[in-house]
């Protein structure tokens, strides 16, 4: 399926560059009236398009236009910076010069960024990205004045990982705000950030953001490698790019990872990972990224840290937990009845006198139950959230108890794992997936169907890689500085040393305190 | 092609090993009958008679656990546990089994026979308590009135556990007895179980040891000795020493309570003589003095401890006179430890270890300290 649609790839990007090649074959004229033709001509049919032919007072050969989208631009300051200087200056002693074009980007455009520009394909990006073009008649060149005006998120918390302590600060869906937002946290001339354009006809602006000097250049090649292989035609969100440019791009766990919040990506920068911006999406994937940051939250390292460690722990019990207990759970009952206390094993007997579904058929229904409520959760408009609440707490739950459809430690478990998913969001599609992996395992081969699942999942966690470095690093190393920061947070003072491998350029974070080393 | 035999060379090995992974089966909780507990009697020509008690679970809501006993008869113990099927239908689920009861006729005849097939199936477990019966049959035993919880096989297991604090009965499970049975140089013992009536009710009352000569049983211990026999096998973990009552040094009746107690053999081979010497270190409290008489102060203390060594002196060197004479019978492990420190010296007398253990001088140490006498520091006195 695959090799058919390589076949046809060659085929589309001909397509393409046909279509390119059209508007870069044709130049300006030297005559006003064909170039604002021309550009008629290319914004065919696109009635935002606002044309603003106008000439200079003093200097009726000064005949000018401007060109810009409506909606995209500030108009106020094009009148007051460009409108009004250009109509209302002097400019015949100017005419004299041979470049009056040069003279009036010199001395009379009130701007802070113009540019003289000679490509039409340039101009053409410029004023859909909201700048204006001013063309000047008896020129083949035309100005492209900054004009960018269009209306964007307001900075707010990010409702996908709020924090008690910590930067309240989000990501808005505009690149340069975003951008802005990390540079304010690392005042660093080596902060680089490099544009690529990615999407064949969204044009859509990302841009890799690394610390000189920490990054690793093997895994910032290759992530520029595996972005120029992108040919998508278009990108709404960085989840298009996080899947295109994944390992292991069949498994559920993710191996590039993604963030809201301006002071997780700064630390990760910090740690010598890379960051991706991506134009219209206020997610920020940084790559590599490694099991153990599903476990790390930002409040981790505001907060003390041992309530920080304990938090992780408990993280990290519930993401194993809420995999396998219902699992666990359905063979101890049905295949390893010797296996429970005798006072637990009479009562989940009395609980389920009179069941008609068996236990392996209610804990999928049940899970499957929960599911549907979660996903309702996610999608139904916010006022309906009650009754949601209402259909899942009493119908299901309760009244399924007393109407004898399931037996009461069933709900318990679903009820359980349900909520144990929720703990670990960043990954809960692989918790669902496995979960009902190993359940289905155990329905039919008890605790020894548990293990050979688990030992399948186990194996495919250790396949992983994400750019080279393996993906459970640091979760099965607890040497040396490399566990400080995985299923503990150790104290700041002690975490001297960067991840290693991620940051294995430069490894010294701080040096040691006095007094503390031994 | 080599990746697809591979991928069959893994399948393979999967489902073989589906086959190798034991006994197993899909069965849900509420179709098992759970036995609690096991009386094993003897039924008429030569046959077995077994009552099991089976967990009974009614109404899911307000659920009522009970319990009700059913007794099938069979040629042997798995022929008898079988035939249950055609009493009830289900098929019992063994692994949550308290107690066995044998009846003293059954024990008589050698337990071999029963505990074999409890021992080598794989459902049952060898952490089942095992009791023998004195007087009563041991189906009475197991459809006698409960006084606290309704399963009375689950009753008898509290009975059991709870010997820690009393010593008046031996705790020993299936797995315990059938080592004492095949070791060298111990005889194996079984806490022995009574009815006794009381308000009316016929009660299972736990007091005394079994104790057997290979696998048959000879003959009983009462309470009072089976605690200096478990003093001896330095097993005692609780239980209380009286003084004052049978006219010792102390004439006040006073009751010690044991925390701890540490016993050491010790097996001294000197030429062809062979002694055992017993070091008893018991650590105790004063938790009742029922008179004016002051213990409190070091004299009184050091004539209470005295006095306490002296009885419990004297009280082990009878128990061990009475076994010597009466059944020669080494149930103290009195050989077990001699062939563990000694091997030499074992496989010289082993052959003929009963005779030398009836013989054998047995020097006794006890040592009593008293730690404090609980939550009062003087004696009740009468005011003026």
């Amino acid at each position: 399926m695959f090799r058919k649609i390589k076949k046809i790839e060659p085929g589309i990007s001909k397509n393409r560059n046909e279509n390119n090649n059209c508007i870069r074959t044709i130049n300006l004229n030297k005559s006003i009236v064909n170039n604002i033709l021309l550009f008629k001509n290319i914004f065919k049919d696109d009635d935002t398009l606002i044309i603003r032919e106008f000439e200079n007072k003093c200097l009726k050969s000064a005949q000018c236009c401007i060109i810009y989208l409506d909606g995209m631009v500030n108009t106020e300051s094009i009148n007051m910076n460009i409108l009004q200087p250009v109509l209302g200056s002097d400019l015949s002693n100017d005419i004299a010069s041979d470049n009056l074009l040069e003279e009036l980007k010199k001395k009379v455009i009130v701007s802070n960024n113009v540019i003289l520009e000679t490509e039409i394909n340039k101009m053409v990006s410029s004023i859909i990205l909201g700048d204006t073009l001013f063309l000047l008649e008896g020129y083949d060149k035309a100005l492209i004045i900054s004009s960018k005006n269009w209306k964007t998120r307001p900075i707010s918390e990010p409702d996908s990982s709020r924090v008690v302590r910590g930067p309240r600060e989000g990501f808005t869906e505009s690149i340069m705000e975003n951008l802005s937002l990390v540079r304010r946290k690392i005042r660093n001339p080596d902060l680089k950030f490099k544009f690529k354009e990615i999407g064949e006809r969204t044009h859509t602006r990302t841009c890799i953001c690394y610390i000189e000097g920490l990054a690793l250049e093997g895994i910032l090649s290759e992530l520029e490698q595996r972005l120029g292989e992108i040919t998508i035609d278009g990108i709404i969100d960085s989840g298009y790019i996080q899947e295109l440019i994944k390992d292991a791009p069949y498994s559920p766990f993710e191996t590039v990872g993604s963030s809201e919040r301006p002071d997780v990506i700064a630390a990760k920068l910090l740690e010598g990972r890379i960051a991706l911006f991506v134009d219209g999406s206020p997610f920020v994937l940084t790559v590599p990224y490694l099991v153990v940051e599903n476990f790390q939250a930002s409040e981790d390292y505001y907060n003390n840290y041992i309530f920080a460690t304990m938090n992780r722990l408990i993280r990290g019990f519930t993401a194993v937990t809420s995999i396998t207990i219902p699992a666990l759970f359905l063979s101890v009952v049905t295949y390893h009845q010797e296996m429970l206390p005798t006072p637990l094993l009479l009562s989940i007997s009395a609980s389920r006198q009179g069941v008609p579904v068996p236990t392996s058929v209610s804990l999928f229904l049940m899970l499957f139950v929960f599911d549907v409520l979660r996903e309702v959760g996610t999608r139904m408009p916010s006022p309906i959230g009650q009754a949601v609440n209402i259909v899942g707490t009493l119908v299901l739950g309760q009244a399924a108890v007393e109407a004898r459809l399931v037996s009461a430690p069933v709900v318990i478990i679903t009820a359980l794992t349900g909520i144990e998913t929720l703990i670990n969001m960043n990954f809960i599609g692989a918790t669902i997936i496995f979960r009902n992996f190993l359940l289905l395992g155990a329905s039919f081969l008890g605790v020894y169907g548990f293990f050979m699942c688990f030992i399948v999942l186990y194996l495919h966690l250790m396949s992983i890689r994400s750019f080279g470095v393996p993906y459970m690093m640091s979760v099965t190393k607890a040497k040396n500085h490399e566990g400080q920061d995985a299923w503990i947070r150790a104290p700041w003072w002690t975490m001297t040393l960067r991840p290693k491998i991620v940051g294995t350029k430069n490894l010294v974070r701080q040096s040691p305190r006095k007094g503390k080393e031994n | 092609m080599n990746k697809i035999k591979i991928t069959l060379l893994i399948l393979t090995i999967l489902i073989s090993s589906i086959f190798a992974a034991g006994c197993w089966n899909y069965r849900e909780v509420d179709k098992l009958a759970i036995v609690a507990g096991v009386a094993v009697d003897k039924g008429i020509n030569g046959q077995y008679k077994v009552t099991v008690e089976v967990v009974q679970i009614s109404g899911a809501k307000d659920s009522k656990i009970t319990s009700k006993t059913i007794t099938m008869e069979g040629k042997t113990m798995f022929d008898a546990v079988r035939n249950e099927i055609s009493l009830s239908g289900k098929k019992l689920y063994w692994s949550h089994a308290k107690v066995i009861i044998l009846s003293k006729e059954i024990a008589s005849e050698g337990v071999t026979r029963v505990i074999d097939w409890y021992n080598r199936d794989s459902e049952t477990r060898a952490d089942v308590h095992i009791l023998i019966s004195e007087g009563a049959s041991a189906k009475e035993i197991l459809s006698s009135q409960a006084t606290t919880e309704e399963i009375k096989s689950f009753v008898l297991d509290e009975m059991i556990k709870n010997q820690e604090s009393l010593s008046k009965a031996p705790i020993i499970d299936m797995l315990q007895f059938d080592n004492d049975l095949k070791a060298k140089g111990i005889s194996a013992i079984a806490p022995a179980v009574n009815l006794k009536q009381m308000d009316g009710k016929m009660l299972p009352h736990i007091m005394g040891t079994a104790i057997f000569k290979e696998d048959k049983l000879v003959g009983f211990l009462n309470g009072e000795d089976t605690k200096d026999l478990i003093f001896i096998k330095n097993k005692v973990k609780g239980g209380l020493l009286i003084e004052g009552t049978q006219g010792n040094d102390v004439s006040t009746p006073v009751s010690l309570e044991i925390f701890k107690s540490k016993t050491q053999v010790r097996p001294v081979v000197d030429g062809n003589n062979i002694e055992m010497n017993l070091n008893i270190d018991t650590t105790v409290n004063i938790d009742e003095i029922d008179g004016p008489e002051n213990f409190i102060d070091d004299e009184g203390r050091m004539k209470l401890e005295q006095s306490a060594e002296n009885t419990l002196k004297e009280r082990i060197e009878s128990l061990i006179m009475k076994i010597q004479s009466e059944y020669d019978l080494d149930i103290f492990g009195f050989g077990a430890k001699l062939r563990e420190d000694n091997t030499q010296e074992w496989n010289r007398v082993s052959s003929n270890w009963e005779e030398t253990f009836k013989n054998l001088k047995v020097n006794v140490i006890t040592k009593v300290h008293i730690r404090n006498s609980a939550m009062l520091s003087k004696p009740l006195e009468k005011g003026e």
